[in-house]
């Protein structure tokens, strides 16, 4: 596939590396403007409840502090925050982007206070006091299904967001005839995606141009636009959202949360800039979780193991409201929980319940994680009742490159494009054996349930799809500037993925060009009429044949300057390393035509999904005294169609992976009956250290090109996170098999690990 | 945060008179800045003792290691002194916070840190501990973390520090200089209180009260000591349990031990029984069995957090058969 000399493919450092790495990065809380003002929001500190009154009074007496506002503020109804992927019934639970008469969240915002200082701000909004009459906070999903109570009366007349299934073929007959049929309960654990930057925005209003201008964009800047445009009742021109650093996003980071509008209102009734920055206690109550799930599923097989059918009940605590990418979680589990294997026949439902709690949202991995955990605890627990290996039973049931495209099941409601959407290449037993291999499975096999000095050492393989691409469409404007330094416009965000290396490359390569003479301009809605961004691993894909489409553009509008200039046909121009020589060998630089308007622009069309393939296996050690899990090692292999960049990719799937030892082993969010968030702080909160770092190990293969779009890439880096919770609950159980242990349940604390091998009595 | 006043002292003399119930003494403020970020402290007033002569580390009189209420946890831990000769101080020092921390926070400041139970951080729940009276929140709650041993229905919270567990099991003092500027001295054990009915005073010490040093009997000849830490993640965790475990052999029976407990206790947690119950027995399974049946007889567990009970047991049991060398010495 690599061509040699091209920077396509190869190892390239990220050039973003060298700003931040010396404390360069410019991100939101380093934007500042003269005269600017201060916001701190005030939040609910009750779960559920309605809200009687505010007494600002006393808050607005401190000197320095300019206004305190409230719904009372909004003209109008309250502005609903809008759906990434609309469908019927989720309409009631839109998030109003200020309580107005009922609280229904620890951390809903209630008031926003603009003083001279964030300190200020922070002390008057202490002085802000919202009179709340408690309400039963609803925080089980058995409290959750019994309406008791609605949480949204009078509007609707249940606690149930959606109910999805996502069915093919017929998977009543295929459970009927199967030789085995394996079911039992698993639950994820409701965490969040903890960029390491929180959120902040700051907000311009030109009172004269009637314009607003908000900072802090990232992931989705354009949606948003659109969102803000159609709440401040303005043309969709004026409003724009700026992109700087960002420090991480994970899924959260850059939907349009209630702060954007408040902070954008303040902005607009002050007339002064309005700048608000969360601290991290802030940020866990205020940005989307994730993950709360609970299955009840079977899996139908033939006595050699193939899967004839899929079948069960999946059930989603999405907080509080249906935020902008709410359902995405849900959905996916259930259409994704078949993974990279040939399931002919399915039938789940996923049903999306309302409680107490901060609104949910998508975090790496979506739904996908959750499914991948599920299915393959039902596969190593089918491969014991048959006596296969757990290779053989996952080896039978892989995609086959004969089968592409190979659909997946349909999800109903419609949401959209992806609601139908099928595998689109690869052979995926390739990436399991490469990865098997890698691991030295047939080794470490030797180890697997034995007791070695004092622990227990288990393994486990896991296969899993990644979705990518999320259509429909990016778009990227290439000009070159008076000097000949070449300006991209990419409607793509970086999230601190490396997107400007990425970008370049492509630019870079298509051109003919060093990489240093590319410049990446992203993520601002200031750059091109219309964009999208980067989510569900779409920026390579999207923004990348974007990138390209535009090259070519440019370079075909090059040759075709180059020729009048030079006063020969087109033909008789070649274009190479960003000169055009004419038959004569007259030479022209691209810097020579700059002044004639040398620029091309592209929209890149694309509603097919590009499904990476890619197998994990891991090498575990449980100390059955304390519970503790360590693991020892972690080896992913995925197949991506075509590797851009081999560094940052893997720097993604190492990065996803450790994330997901965070998801398997200590992150969580508990909440007391009351529907009080029980984590505040960093030494709450488990994320994984350097002590918890353990080996992972990467390959790539890109023996399949998608055939959905001319770099025949598809979207990666969720390969480290997606079969992670799978890999490692099924490797402990393994590792304890003399126990008998269900490891079925996540986190694997060491509390819990502990307590499977304790049971009470 | 709410204003205060700020005061620098230039002696410990100064800084008594400055204190007061109203105000805090800031040194390193790793815990304290935190408190009073959330408005969980809001002293009137700061005394600054951070430029007082308070550190060093050197040979206390008559023997023995004088810590300066001011050493920073780092400095201590990486004492020449400290590793040889109480190896137990160390480990304990080392397994608490991060790097960053524990350059920043000090001696005494360590010895007063706070419990980090959740609703004591929480202003919008009930403690009795920040608002006597109030009730408490965590009963009934999230109490994975909470206490087993000492917990009244005032309050569950733990203890958080790793060094004051160690310096109990080693029989270390407090010097503290008082309001009037007497001078007394008072064990770790004695310088703890039980929560009882007013779970809002941690300590036995005065208003006003400045610790100004910790002081370190000689080591015991010939003992073993160690400390381990059972929690969730390997670093930047608090406690589930812990155990700072002194024992010295003689002719094949255990002559001394010392066991101090954390992360079960709103105190670091020692039992004078259970440690009798092993002196001068030949050490051995049913021997630590017994000495954790005394240790627990009081262990209530608090919803979550019953797991406890039995690590407690297992944790004893394996440190000491390591210490006695009977048991797993890995």
């Amino acid at each position: 596939m690599n061509t040699p000399n091209t920077y396509i493919g190869g190892h390239v450092e990220r050039v973003e590396d060298a700003r931040f790495l010396r404390g360069a990065g410019r991100y939101i809380d380093d934007v500042t403007r003269e005269g600017m003002l201060h916001a701190c929001v005030v939040r609910s500190a009750v779960a559920h409840g309605r809200l009687v009154s505010i007494d600002a009074e006393e808050a607005l007496a401190m000197p320095g502090v300019h206004a305190v506002l409230t719904a009372a503020d909004v003209t109008g109804e309250i502005p609903t925050i809008p759906f990434r992927r609309p469908n019927p019934k989720i309409g009631p639970y839109a998030q109003p982007v200020i309580a107005r008469e009922r609280v229904r969240y620890f951390g809903e915002p209630v008031a926003l206070v603009l003083a001279d200082s964030p300190e200020l701000a922070e002390d008057a909004a202490e002085l802000v006091l919202p009179e709340i009459e408690p309400l039963p906070a609803v925080v089980t999903r058995d409290a959750a299904l019994a309406a008791e109570p609605l949480l949204f009366p009078g509007t609707t007349e249940d606690n149930l967001a959606a109910v999805f299934t996502a069915g093919k073929g017929d998977a009543e007959a295929a459970f009927a005839g199967a030789a085995l049929v394996v079911g039992d309960s698993f639950s994820t654990q409701r965490q969040t995606a903890l960029p390491l930057e929180t959120r902040g925005l700051l907000a311009e209003w030109d009172a004269d141009a009637q314009h607003l201008t908000v900072h802090g964009a990232a992931k989705l800047p354009f949606f948003n636009r659109r969102a803000m445009a159609k709440m401040m009742d303005l043309p969709e021109t004026s409003v724009d959202y700026v992109e700087h650093d960002v420090g991480g996003g994970f899924g959260a980071r850059g939907e349009f949360y209630p702060e954007d509008f408040l902070v954008a209102l303040a902005a607009r009734i002050t007339g002064r800039p309005v700048k608000w920055v969360e601290d991290r206690r802030e940020h866990f109550a205020a940005i989307a979780h994730s993950r709360e799930a609970e299955a009840q599923v079977e899996l139908a097989l033939d006595a050699s193991g193939r899967i004839l059918g899929l079948r069960g009940e999946m059930f989603m605590n999405v907080g509080a409201y249906v935020r902008p990418n709410g359902m995405t979680p849900v959905r996916n589990c259930a259409q994704f929980m078949s993974g990279p294997y040939r399931v002919p026949n399915i039938a789940l439902q996923a049903t999306a319940y309302v409680a107490n709690k901060t609104p949910a949202g998508t975090f790496r991995g979506p739904g996908r994680y959750e499914g991948s955990f599920f299915i393959e605890r039902l596969l190593d627990m089918a491969a014991a009742r048959l006596g296969l290996d757990r290779r053989t039973i996952r080896q039978v049931n892989l995609l086959t490159n004969a089968e592409m495209p190979y659909p997946l099941a349909q999800i109903r409601p419609s949401d959209g494009s992806r609601a139908e959407t099928s595998c689109d290449s690869g052979e995926y037993s390739e990436a399991f054996h490469r990865c098997l291999q890698a691991f030295d499975w047939e080794e470490k096999e030797k180890l697997d349930g034995r007791l070695i000095d004092g622990r227990y050492h288990g393994i486990a393989v896991s296969c899993f799809i990644e979705g990518g691409a999320s259509g429909p469409a990016e778009t990227a404007r290439i000009q070159v500037a008076g000097d000949g330094g070449v300006e991209v416009y990419v409607g793509s965000s970086a999230i601190g993925q490396g997107l400007e290396t990425v970008m370049a490359q492509i630019a870079a390569d298509t051109l003919g060009l060093p990489m240093e003479c590319i410049r990446i301009y992203h993520g601002s809605t200031t750059y091109l009429a219309e964009g999208w961004g980067s989510y569900g691993s779409r920026a390579t894909v999207m923004g990348g044949n974007a990138v390209r489409e535009a090259a070519l553009a440019l370079l075909a509008r090059f040759r075709a300057l180059a020729a009048r200039r030079l006063g020969v046909g087109e033909a008789e121009v070649s274009v190479v390393g960003g000169q055009a020589v004419g038959p004569d060998g007259a030479v022209l630089d691209l810097a020579d035509l700059a002044a004639e308007g040398l620029a091309g622009e592209a929209k890149f069309l694309n509603s097919d999904a590009t499904y990476t393939n890619g197998t994990a296996a891991v090498h575990v050690a449980v100390d059955p005294e304390t519970g503790r899990v360590e693991v020892l090692d972690y080896v992913v292999c995925d197949e991506v169609g075509r590797i851009v960049n081999a560094l940052t990719l893997h720097g993604q799937v190492t990065g996803a992976a450790v994330q997901g030892f965070g998801s398997v082993f200590g992150e969580e969010l508990p909440y007391d009956d009351d529907g009080a968030l029980l984590v505040g702080t960093l030494a709450d909160y488990l994320v994984p250290l350097a002590t918890d770092y353990p080996r992972v190990r990467c390959l790539s293969l890109e023996s399949y090109p998608s055939p959905t779009n001319p770099l025949g890439a598809k979207g990666a880096g969720e390969g480290g996170i997606i079969p992670v919770g799978g890999a490692v609950a099924n490797a402990v159980a393994s590792a304890l098999r003399a126990f008998g242990v269900a490891p079925n349940h996540l986190p694997l604390s060491p509390a819990r690990v502990w307590a499977l091998l304790n049971p009470p009595d | 945060m709410k204003p205060f006043d700020y005061v620098r002292a230039d002696s410990p003399r100064s800084a008594v008179a400055a204190g007061g119930a109203r105000a805090r003494f800031i040194a390193g403020g790793t815990n304290l800045i935190d408190l009073m970020k959330l408005e969980v402290e809001a002293p009137e007033r700061l005394v600054d003792i951070s430029r007082l002569d308070l550190g060093g580390i050197g040979p206390a009189e008559g023997g023995g290691l004088r810590i300066g209420a001011l050493a920073s946890n780092a400095d201590v831990a990486a004492a020449h002194a400290v590793r040889r000769d109480y190896p137990a101080l160390a480990r304990a020092l080392l397994s608490g916070a991060s790097g960053q921390i524990r350059n920043k926070a000090t001696t005494g400041g360590n010895l007063l840190q706070r419990t980090r139970c959740p609703y004591f951080t929480d202003t919008s729940q009930p403690c009795n501990k920040r608002r006597p009276g109030k009730g408490c929140a965590a009963i009934g709650g999230h109490t994975r973390n909470h206490a087993i041993l000492g917990a009244t229905s005032h309050c569950i919270a733990t203890h958080p520090s790793d060094m004051a567990v160690a310096l109990r099991a080693l029989d270390a003092s407090v010097e503290i200089e008082g309001a009037d500027g007497s001078r007394r001295r008072m064990t770790v054990g004695e310088l703890y209180r039980l929560p009882g009915d007013a779970p809002d005073r941690d300590t036995t010490l005065e208003a006003g009260e400045l610790i100004t040093a910790v002081i370190l009997p000689p080591p015991p000849a010939g003992a073993a000591q160690s400390y381990r830490k059972v929690r969730d993640r390997a670093s930047y965790a608090f406690a589930l349990v812990s155990l700072a475990c002194v024992a010295k052999m003689e002719d094949g029976r255990i002559d001394q031990v010392a066991l101090a407990f954390g992360g079960i206790a709103p105190v670091p947690w020692r039992d004078g029984a259970a440690e009798e119950a092993l002196r001068g027995e030949n050490p051995g399974p049913e021997v630590f069995e017994h000495a954790a049946d005394i240790l627990l007889a009081d262990a209530e567990r608090q919803g979550d957090n019953a797991f406890k009970i039995p690590l407690v047991r297992r944790l004893l049991k394996a440190e000491l058969a390591r210490a006695t060398g009977t048991g797993d010495q890995r």
